[in-house]
């Protein structure tokens, strides 16, 4: 197949000629490896947007394939590679002329052709389910945070929060059902599919983006009645009580609004629910390409400990962690095969209040008696404050004392 | 068994409208004090954001993110529940005995429902977008918040409560016109707009639907429903969740609301020397109700202690006993106690009645409601069932700005009665001039308003 034949078989599928053409080159080099996935991601990511509408599973879908195909080979049942199997049949081509542009090549052809309802449309999943979506999500590894708080001092600068108001927060506990002294619990939102925060919301200011599922809170909208703090079972939310520690005029609009132009990053003014954010400015390409797909407190993060990325994705970084975790930890099973196939212990934090959270934990879960102790890094000594009511009693005391004077 | 009020006169039933006192100008100025106080506090609040409260985040934050402020929303949609108790006993019940203190209670409604409302515009952390943000919302949110059922079905109940009072006063205030002063004239020409004496029987059929509806709606949608859902529904917070909430929260707005019609009601008769108008026999039956209700209060506090500990989930287990460990829960739940065993222990032994004594036991189960819900909510904010954070429980106590609103708020009620009071009879003209509920004397009744009216 060459490159007309290619054209027009995009042309038929009625979506962007260009466009594929562009991006079955970049598979190339990606499978080449002259570009990075992450590159070639974040190139594609705004016009697949905008030609699909805010659907961009078939791009994931495309991301995984490339992957699978390419580098594995391995066969993906009801997959791209079943579907380009039979776009070439219909078009008369042979499964290996297509591969032979270049798999990746081809895939992106796939995804183009097999896009919404098209007349070259092919057989297989048209593939309709959440799970073809974008779902930001983490994956902490507590095994290996050593407690070091760069995480919390990252957050807290990359995005102006006020003393005492630590969108990511790290525990130090003892558990008596743990071996150790010090345990560590390494606290973001969790991003809940199914959120009580969003469902309890009066004016729908807190709400989960659909095409990725971060959970955000309109800050235009936002009327301040805290109902989502109090229905959060996780305690992340943190409202801005008095006058932000950095005032607006120091935070550029990249960090505040995102793709939709809604006002949903950094800090919250006045009056405004504040949470983390899963870093929404990085994740919409306004810090530069190279930030998609990471966090602050990931990059913060020395020890390994936090892997942020697509959750719907097996080979997106936190799903490869997991599992090259898994296999790290392999089971020995000669002996007895029923055994699990790995030693590790992974978690969800409070699975059981039914949020659907999208942080999965490597590592041991607090027992019911687990408390809370003072950790290798003192929060004071990193320039932190742990408990914000000191700060809003001395701001209360102050305001009334400037109002008496 | 009704009350026996045909000798009291029109007069009397005017006398708030025609006397000026100086008991009244202080009355007056109190209320103003009162509520400038507030407003002092409040324009602090206003200029310096939340922070000014002792509220701050649960979770590392070391705080309680809900006080005061939706106790005492709670607390005032309870009262507020005072219209509802009246109307159904005079409108649907017939029971007569208690119309001369029906139109004080529905006016406590309203009052009520108003001060719920100014303690939601002062929790929320921008009062300036509750109109922007809410009503754009309202489509695509009424099915999921329960904050906005509770906004929606307020309104309703407001609404309605207004709309009854209404209907009921423009029948009273065509009657008495000649009475009424002069100066208040174009009052008295908007509200009764377009009356005319055939609409009586109209009017008395859809106020009876209008009281039914407000009967079913507000206690097993309200206060029985989507109040208390704004607690019982989230997965957060131990000790909120469960359906005897719905019960329980009702059967405390019920014990507020007959404590509350009990002091405005005496207030009046004390102030008006309405010994006739408002005789004993009212205050004895709202006693027994007083009575009635506060042992449903005490019985499902006491389904929910036992529940709590006895081999309760951990969680809910270690909010409950925290909660029977509060002293002032039991000061709460002991005032209540103390006004039912004095309701019916007159009711056994009639001689025990004293009024003052009934109207202290008031103020206490009131003071015990307010304590009680506040308590609530702050206490169920306390013990999530995350907690291994150091800062949870979290610490609270009411600041001088957020206790200040209570005044602001009384102030306001009684500055509403006390003008009020001054332009429409605060007792219906039914109450000594034939029978409103049952529509068998309406036409008698009628006709004998229109002969004395006809005298003028
Ligand atoms: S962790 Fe809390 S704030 Fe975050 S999405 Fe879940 S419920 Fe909402
Ligand atoms: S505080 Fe803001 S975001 Fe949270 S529930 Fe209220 S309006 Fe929604
Ligand atoms: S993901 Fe971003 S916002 Fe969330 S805790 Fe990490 S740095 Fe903070």
């Amino acid at each position: 197949m060459d490159d007309e034949e290619m054209r027009r078989l995009l042309e038929q599928s009625g979506y962007d000629a260009d466009l594929g053409m562009r991006m079955a080159e970049d598979a190339q080099r990606v499978a080449a490896g002259e570009l990075s996935e992450t590159k070639f991601y974040g190139r594609y990511h705004e016009e697949l947007l905008a030609e699909f509408g805010q659907d961009d599973r078939e791009f994931n879908e495309l991301r995984d394939d490339l992957d699978g195909e390419v580098v594995t080979e391995a066969d993906d049942p009801d997959g791209l590679a079943d579907r380009l199997a039979s776009l070439a049949d219909t078009e008369g081509l042979s499964r290996r002329e297509l591969m032979a542009k270049g798999g990746a090549a081809a895939m992106a052809l796939g995804v183009l052709a097999g896009s919404g309802g098209s007349a070259t449309s092919v057989g297989g999943d048209s593939g309709g389910d959440d799970d073809d979506r974008t779902r930001w999500g983490m994956v902490i590894n507590l095994n290996n945070c050593d407690g070091c708080l760069a995480c919390m001092v990252a957050c807290d600068q990359e995005h102006n929060l006020s003393r005492g108001s630590n969108w990511m927060y790290v525990f130090t506990y003892e558990d008596d059902y743990q071996e150790d002294d010090q345990n560590f619990l390494v606290r973001t939102c969790q991003h809940c599919t199914d959120s009580p925060c969003t469902k309890v919301c009066p004016v729908g200011a807190r709400h989960t983006r659909d095409e990725d599922g971060l959970v955000l809170t309109d800050y235009d909208i936002c009327i301040g009645c805290r109902y989502c703090e109090v229905s959060c079972p996780y305690g992340v939310n943190y409202f801005q009580w008095g006058e932000p520690d950095v005032p607006e005029s120091e935070i550029n609009d990249e960090h505040q609004i995102d793709s939709r132009g809604r006002w949903v990053g950094s800090r919250p003014p006045e009056g405004v629910m504040g949470k983390c954010t899963f870093c929404v400015d990085r994740q919409d390409g306004q810090m530069g390409e190279e930030k998609i797909g990471t966090t602050a407190c990931e990059e913060a993060c020395s020890m390994d400990a936090i892997h942020f990325g697509d959750m719907n994705d097996p080979e997106s970084p936190p799903n490869q962690h997991l599992s090259a975790y898994f296999d790290d930890n392999e089971n020995d099973r000669s002996e007895w095969e029923n055994r699990s196939e790995h030693t590790v212990s992974s978690f969800k934090l409070l699975e059981e209040r039914g949020t659907d959270p999208n942080v999965t934990f490597v590592g041991n879960e607090p027992s019911q008696h687990a408390r809370q102790v003072e950790g290798p890094v003192t929060y004071e000594s990193v320039g932190l404050v742990d408990n914000r009511k000191e700060v809003l009693d001395n701001g209360a005391m102050a305001s009334a004392g400037g109002d008496d004077a | 068994m009704s009350v026996d009020t045909s000798g009291v006169d029109r007069e009397t039933l005017l006398r708030p409208i025609h006397t000026r006192t100086s008991r009244y100008t202080i009355a007056v100025a109190a209320a103003l004090v009162a509520i400038g106080v507030w407003l002092f506090f409040y324009y602090q609040q206003l200029e310096h954001g939340l922070i000014v409260t002792n509220l701050a985040d649960w979770g590392s934050g070391g705080g309680v993110p809900w006080g005061l402020y939706i106790g005492a929303f709670i607390w005032w949609v309870g009262i507020a529940h005072g219209g509802i108790i009246l109307s159904a006993a005079v409108r649907l019940l017939g029971m007569d005995t208690y119309q001369p203190v029906a139109r004080i209670a529905e006016l406590l409604t309203i009052a009520a429902l108003s001060c719920a409302g100014l303690f939601i515009l002062i929790h929320v952390g921008r009062p300036d977008r509750l109109v922007t943000s809410v009503l754009p919302a309202w489509p695509t949110r009424v099915q999921w918040s329960p904050l906005m059922w509770d906004v929606t079905v307020i309104t309703a109940y407001f609404v309605l409560t207004g709309v009854y009072l209404l209907l009921t006063i423009r029948y009273d205030l065509h009657r008495l016109r000649a009475q009424l002063p002069d100066r208040l004239e174009p009052v008295y020409a908007a509200l009764t707009v377009g009356y005319s004496e055939r609409e009586d029987q109209v009017i008395e059929r859809m106020v009876w639907w209008i009281a039914f509806a407000i009967i079913i709606m507000a206690p097993l949608l309200l206060h029985g429903g989507v109040i208390p859902w704004l607690f019982a529904l989230l997965p957060s917070m131990a000790g909120w969740h469960g359906g005897v909430q719905g019960p329980s929260f009702l059967s405390i707005a019920l014990t507020s609301a007959v404590s509350g019609i009990i002091i405005v009601a005496a207030a009046f008769r004390y102030a008006y020397g309405w010994e006739e108008l408002i005789p004993d026999a009212v205050f004895r039956g709202l006693a027994k109700w007083l009575g009635f209700f506060s042992l449903l209060f005490v019985w499902l506090q006491l389904q929910q202690v036992i529940t709590g500990i006895f081999a309760a989930p951990t969680t809910l287990q270690h909010a409950t006993e925290v909660k029977i460990a509060t002293p002032l829960y039991w000061v709460a739940i002991g005032l209540v106690i103390l006004a039912m065993v004095y309701a019916f222990a007159t009711a056994l032994k009639p001689s025990l009645f004293s009024l003052p004594a009934l109207v202290g036991l008031s103020i206490g189960v009131l003071v015990g409601t307010l304590v009680e819900k506040v308590l609530f909510v702050v206490e169920g904010l306390m013990h999530a069932h995350f907690d291994l954070y150091s800062g949870v429980p979290g610490a609270y106590t009411p600041s001088a700005v957020e206790l200040s609103a209570l005044v602001g708020a009384i102030g306001i009620v009684a500055l509403f009665f006390l003008t009020v009071s001054k332009v429409i009879p605060v007792v219906e003209l039914h109450a000594i001039e034939g029978d409103h509920g049952s529509s068998v004397d309406a036409t008698t009744a009628t006709a004998e308003t229109s002969n004395t009216g006809g005298e003028r």
